[in-house]
């Protein structure tokens, strides 16, 4: 067959188009973040690490990244618990009103995110709660939550139920028998959807803008200084960021190895 | 046979859903009902601010995100669709590695990919302008700060909230299926329209769903791209609760987008069978 050589082609180009169109903002951010001028005039004339300089001394990007950092690890934490829970309802068992609660559980992803953010901004205020970055993190979860639940479930689909019943039979408890069994085959599931959960909430814009109060989260920063008050160091604040989430990611990889060696 | 658990395990997850998702929707649509201006619930309730919601103009912003949800659904969709299908057809260490790239940006803060798009865009000094004007001495304009540029920005963000569910979709397709149709004297058309795009089904109406609803509540995209060009419904609604104060308003607006995303995720759901999407 010719065709097929041009067919092949085709495809190579498209994929690589679509990958390079998805790739050229983010490279955009770096080259801008190496300008020293508030008004951008690319080519440079002067390429410097300038901005990254004045980033590291400025003491709003550790403030920004704790900030970040704390919502995320704590949404982790709870989406993890909920997620891993909730999975067992979703997957494991096979109950009465299972069909429903499938249906119902997902609905929040298919929510607009700002709308879950004020609703939230509504309730806490006539609870007398003021925001702050805790209200963010419940923002966060209820739209995380309901996607870790698919993404440990999903490994539950593969679970062989008889592995436990065969535990039962053999005498071991029932901490036992979660201990041994249905947690490590969790496990893949559930850091997954800690990773998802992670990264989720690290990047997250929509779901903190009314619910943050006071603490700004990153995003939040960069989109209300990308429209007012712009410098280079916005750009290089944004590229550190993407790296830090970049080395918690790395870093969590490198946990789970060094456990997956250990047993 | 011992007794069957699964509500006990669904129970942390149903309250907390009932207290975080449930009730903060049912607060939204009581304070949609209060007298406008008003800062506390009461039970001096009534219709007026969607009255005004209607009179007002406020139908314009709601139009604008109702009408780019739609084109970014559909744009996406006809991009997706070639991608998911080469991706599917082609395994193997390339393909993974180009799933990885597309799904990498998905964890880049939207504000920090947005903030790239513009400065791309930009004219005169920006990456594109810049770049052909210091190399090929060509000057070009933008389309910074018009509609357009909103809607490539929603393209962008949202093709791999689309790309991503059609991939499952596509996988449901069995191969001898194709196939069967080609050697029956389908054309390419005709396998499209009759047997991929029916299968694949799924993963269309998940991915166009979780696209349409994430572009209703977008506001990044126009506030960093549109310029003035634009005003969608988020940020009305944004400005009602902010600058002027009324948040009765606010909350009535919020509940029509409620209603109008209600009215398609609600039958959508009831359809989808997500066990079988993910259960491979």
């Amino acid at each position: 067959m010719s065709g097929g050589r041009h067919i092949l082609w085709l495809k190579v180009i498209w994929v690589g188009t679509v990958v390079t169109a998805l790739y050229l903002p983010i490279v955009s951010v770096i080259l801008a973040s190496l300008a020293n001028t508030r008004y951008m005039r690319f080519p440079h004339r002067v390429w410097t690490l300038d901005a990254y300089r004045a980033a590291a001394a400025d003491y709003t990007t550790v403030t920004l990244h704790m900030i970040s950092l704390q919502i995320a690890l704590c949404v982790v934490l709870v989406s993890v618990l909920l997620g891993t829970i909730g999975a067992m309802a979703y997957a494991r068992y096979d109950w009465k009103g299972r069909s429903l609660f499938q249906r119902l559980i997902v609905l929040p992803i298919f929510f607009p995110q700002p709308v879950l953010g004020l609703a939230l901004l509504l309730s806490m205020s006539a609870l007398g709660i003021a925001p702050s970055w805790k209200t963010a993190v419940v923002a966060h979860a209820v739209w995380i939550v309901p996607i870790v639940t698919l993404v440990i479930s999903i490994r539950l689909f593969g679970y062989d139920v008889a592995q436990e019943e065969a535990a039962f039979d053999l005498g071991a408890s029932r901490w036992q028998v979660a201990r041994e069994i249905t947690l490590p085959a969790l496990w893949p599931g559930i850091f997954s959807g800690a990773l998802f959960a992670f990264l989720l909430s690290w990047s997250n814009l929509p779901l903190s803008v009314y619910t943050s109060g006071a603490d700004t989260p990153l995003p939040l920063w960069l989109f209300s200084r990308t429209a007012t008050n712009y410098s280079p160091l916005v750009p290089a604040i944004a590229v550190i960021g993407t790296f830090v989430s970049g080395l918690i990611v790395l870093l969590l990889l490198a946990v789970r190895q060094l456990l997956a060696r250990r047993t | 046979m011992r007794r069957n658990p699964g509500l006990w395990y669904a129970l942390p997850l149903i309250v907390a859903m009932l207290l975080f998702f449930a009730a903060p929707m049912v607060i939204v649509v009581w304070y949609s009902l209060m007298p406008p201006r008003s800062f506390a619930l009461t039970t001096d309730i009534g219709l007026q601010n969607y009255r005004s919601a209607f009179a007002d103009g406020y139908g314009r912003p709601l139009m604008w995100s109702l009408l780019g949800a739609a084109l970014t659904t559909l744009i996406t969709a006809v991009l997706a669709w070639p991608t998911a299908k080469i991706l599917h057809r082609h395994t193997g260490r390339w393909a993974s590695l180009v799933t990885a790239l597309i799904a990498l940006p998905i964890f880049i803060s939207e504000s920090v990919r947005l903030f790239g798009l513009s400065v791309f865009l930009m004219p005169g000094g920006g990456i594109l302008a810049g770049t052909l004007n210091a190399l090929f001495d060509v000057q070009i304009g933008t389309i910074l700060n018009t509609r357009l540029a909103a809607l490539v920005g929603m393209i962008y963000i949202h093709f791999p909230f689309m790309l991503f569910p059609l991939l499952l979709g596509v996988a449901m397709i069995p191969a001898d299926r194709i196939e069967a149709a080609r050697d029956l004297g389908a054309s390419s058309w005709a396998v499209l329209r009759e047997v991929e795009l029916p299968l694949a089904a799924p993963g269309l109406l998940v991915g166009g769903l979780l696209t349409f609803v994430l572009c209703l509540g977008a506001n990044a995209e126009a506030a960093i791209l549109g310029g003035r060009a634009v005003t969608v419904i988020t940020a009305t609604i944004e400005q009602r609760f902010n600058y002027a104060q009324d948040w009765p308003m606010g909350a009535a607006l919020t509940v029509l987008v409620i209603v109008v995303t209600a009215a398609l995720v609600f039958p959508a759901v009831r359809r989808i069978d997500l066990n079988r999407m993910l259960r491979r």
